[in-house]
């Protein structure tokens, strides 16, 4: 028995000790020698299509054989968390997909494992409130994509019904959007949005056009209890629950089931929802985009942002091949962000494409407007916050809050007990 | 080989367990997770609600499957062989599949409360999965629905061992069904009863898929469980890898202590 316990022991040992030395040799998966760039993404509608016409459009020195991985966001999440934590760089794509908000907690906690774009990109050329999530440390590490911006898609047909045109939802207050909604509600028997009581999502647009976010402007310290941006935004989100003006949902297909099927007035979301609101042919030219509404702060804007997300590319083998596709499309190739706007409706964040006819074209579906060059309008608008690296994780302090405040806690304790209950597990 | 793959973890996630970090700038911090742990009011939602799942839900379970196994060997019964698959098919569903069809039929339009307004069982939709009572309801309907036909099959197999002529006396001596159910067929299954509730008591431990897909812990926190908790740590917020395994780590000092527990009440 003894002898059997010395033996593993012994085998323990020898076990950390290969690990250290796996963890310091940083093997990879990648390959000098090939042309393969690998790249992991999700919506395939969206940045995959992207990523397809962004090989098409490339004629850099090198050449290179675009592999594309699909997998659904949480998986990409999940498979770096853990590929980048045990110390070995094997299995890792050379580039991937990785949501803004989230984007700070993967530079910080695996600081070595992507490569500086800063010698690749001018990152002048895209939005302002791009470059804080993409980069740390005055390192510029991911090249900005997909703006974000938010707008309020609006059925005019129902506005007409109940009496109102599109001028009494432009560039309105939350307060006056919810006032209307009770009116339509009763008048139409419309909802006038879906909300789903688990993602504060709303509440970040809301906050997002006064400029304010969960945390301060360091990134870190939490800013929930005397956030009175916030407060309203709880304020908002209870009364529109509670004036049963929303419909609730719990997940994405029927969040998207709710407008395809005429149940909602409005969706105040990110313009990437553009492909999904167009999925429902028979509602084409019912709809209109409308500026976010703003809190009721003075500073506020009539823009926001919702999601976003940026490319990144992985400190292996074959990170220069990567780094090069990614500039030589993404990062300055007008005639690319031409195409991606008429074929996928993607609005990118490169500036210099802004001025290209592409970007002025009407769109029928919409009432003939200019959408695209409204978004991009809106999109110099929205006021640059620091997402920090704890976005969900506060956010799940506040929806246990915001639920205590739906069933009667006081407004202020509620923030105040996220507050120091933020404090005390953030690190 | 079991050294590798059992031990090896077991001690890395346990020296783990006592660093924290982002990602992997861990440092030692000696039992600072461990104390985070009683001023984590998620962690303690997670944990009263893992409990809350074990309370209700474990014992009506095996009581139910304990009811089905005992008609379902009543030889006087027809088309035994097809109720036993149909109560036994759903412990071979997908975890996911089934979680996202509770989550339709559960929805606030679900088929669930239009079945219920339709027999006028209740007068507005229930809001099944975005309140908090019911979404812990839910979930316990889930989980009982799942492996209920599973423990089933544990004691149909030991109650086929029951030798008949116990039964036979017990109906001389004047015993009801019902007598017989509570004074023979439960002490003479007795071991399976164990097994199944120590079985049962591990996998609400480390309960995770229904959760995950049906409410997402939610509304707020209202349903979250100690598994999903670390999955959140380790992949939802900046990872912790470290708090991570010290959670993980209480999921087994509980399961010990039950099991213990479990095997001094039955007097084994």
């Amino acid at each position: 028995m003894k002898k059997l316990v010395f033996a593993m022991i012994a085998l323990l040992l020898l076990l950390s000790g290969c690990n250290s030395e796996e963890g310091s040799s940083n093997s990879s998966g990648g390959d000098e020698e090939s042309n393969e760039v690998t790249v992991w993404a999700w919506d395939p509608k969206f940045n995959i299509r992207a990523l397809e016409i962004a090989e098409e459009f490339y004629d850099g020195e090198t050449e290179i054989d675009l592999e594309i991985i699909e997998n659904a966001q949480d998986d990409i999440i999940q498979k770096l968390n853990t590929g980048l934590s045990s110390g070995t760089m094997k299995g890792m794509p050379n580039i991937v997909l990785i949501e803004d908000y989230r984007a700070q907690s993967f530079l910080q906690a695996y600081p070595d494992a992507f490569y500086d774009l800063t010698d690749y990109i001018h990152p002048n050329d895209f939005a302002d409130y791009k470059i804080s999530p993409t980069s740390f440390d005055g390192k510029q590490y991911g090249l900005p994509f997909d703006t974000g911006v938010t707008g309020l898609y609006v059925r005019t047909d129902y506005l007409e019904e109940a009496g109102y045109t599109i001028e009494d939802f432009t560039n309105i207050t939350w307060e006056q959007y919810v006032e209307m909604a009770k009116d339509i509600k009763e008048k139409t028997g419309k909802y006038m949005l879906t909300l789903d009581p688990n993602d504060l999502a709303q509440v970040r647009v809301m906050i997002q056009t006064a400029g304010k976010w969960y945390v301060k402007e360091d990134g870190t310290t939490p800013d929930l209890a005397d956030n009175e941006q916030l407060k309203e935004g709880f304020q908002l989100f209870r009364e529109m629950l509670e004036s049963d003006v929303a419909k609730i949902v719990t997940d994405w297909s029927q969040f998207v089931g709710a407008f395809n099927s005429g149940d909602v007035v409005t969706v105040p979301t990110g313009n990437w929802i553009t492909p999904s609101v167009k999925a429902e042919a028979s509602q084409s030219g019912k709809w209109a985009i409308l500026p976010i509404p703003k809190l009721s702060d003075p500073n506020a804007v009539n823009a926001s942002n919702l999601g976003g997300s940026s490319w990144y590319v992985l400190n292996v083998p074959g990170k220069e091949k990567a780094a090069e596709f990614l500039a030589n499309t993404f990062g300055s190739k007008v005639e690319f962000y031409e195409k991606l706007v008429q074929e996928i409706g993607a609005i990118g964040t490169y500036l210099p494409a802004a001025g290209s006819d592409a970007y002025n074209l009407s769109d029928d579906y919409f009432g003939g407007e200019k959408t695209v060059a409204q978004f991009l309008e809106w999109t110099e608008e929205v006021p640059a916050v620091n997402y920090g690296m704890h976005t969900y994780a506060i956010e799940d302090i506040l929806v246990a809050e915001m639920q205590n405040y739906l069933n009667g806690k006081d407004l202020d304790d509620a923030l105040k007990d996220a507050q120091a209950q933020a404090e005390a597990q953030l690190n | 080989m079991i050294c590798i793959f059992y031990f090896y973890p077991m001690i890395q996630a346990l020296i783990l367990s006592f660093q924290s970090g982002m990602g992997n700038n861990l440092q030692y911090v000696g039992f600072d997770n461990y104390f985070r742990l009683f001023k984590d009011p998620t962690f303690i939602s997670a944990l009263k609600n893992t409990f809350i799942y074990l309370i209700f839900q474990v014992p009506i379970m095996l009581f139910l499957a304990l009811v089905l196994a005992t008609l379902l060997n009543s030889p006087n019964l027809k088309f035994r062989g097809f109720f036993r698959t149909a109560i036994f098919l759903p412990a071979v569903t997908s975890l996911v599949a089934y979680s996202v069809i509770f989550k339709y039929l559960f929805a606030t339009d679900g088929l669930i409360n239009q079945f219920l307004m339709m027999i006028h069982l209740v007068h507005e939709p229930i809001n099944w999965i975005t309140h908090p009572f019911w979404a812990k309801v839910t979930i316990i309907i889930a989980i009982t629905w799942r492996w209920t036909g599973y423990n089933m099959v544990f004691y149909l197999a030991s109650l086929q061992n029951i030798d008949k002529s116990i039964y036979e006396a017990a109906k001389i001596d004047g015993a009801s069904p019902i007598q017989q159910f509570f004074l023979v067929t439960i002490p003479m299954l007795k071991p399976i009863i164990l097994f199944t509730t120590i079985t049962s008591t591990i996998g609400t431990l480390q309960l995770f898929d229904e959760v995950m897909n049906i409410t997402y812990g939610g509304p707020g926190n209202a349903t979250i469980t100690i598994s999903q908790y670390i999955y959140n740590l380790s992949f939802e917020y900046t990872p912790d890898f470290g708090y991570a395994a010290t959670v993980s780590y209480v999921i087994l000092i509980l399961i010990v202590i039950l099991s213990i527990i479990q095997f001094k009440v039955s007097g084994d």
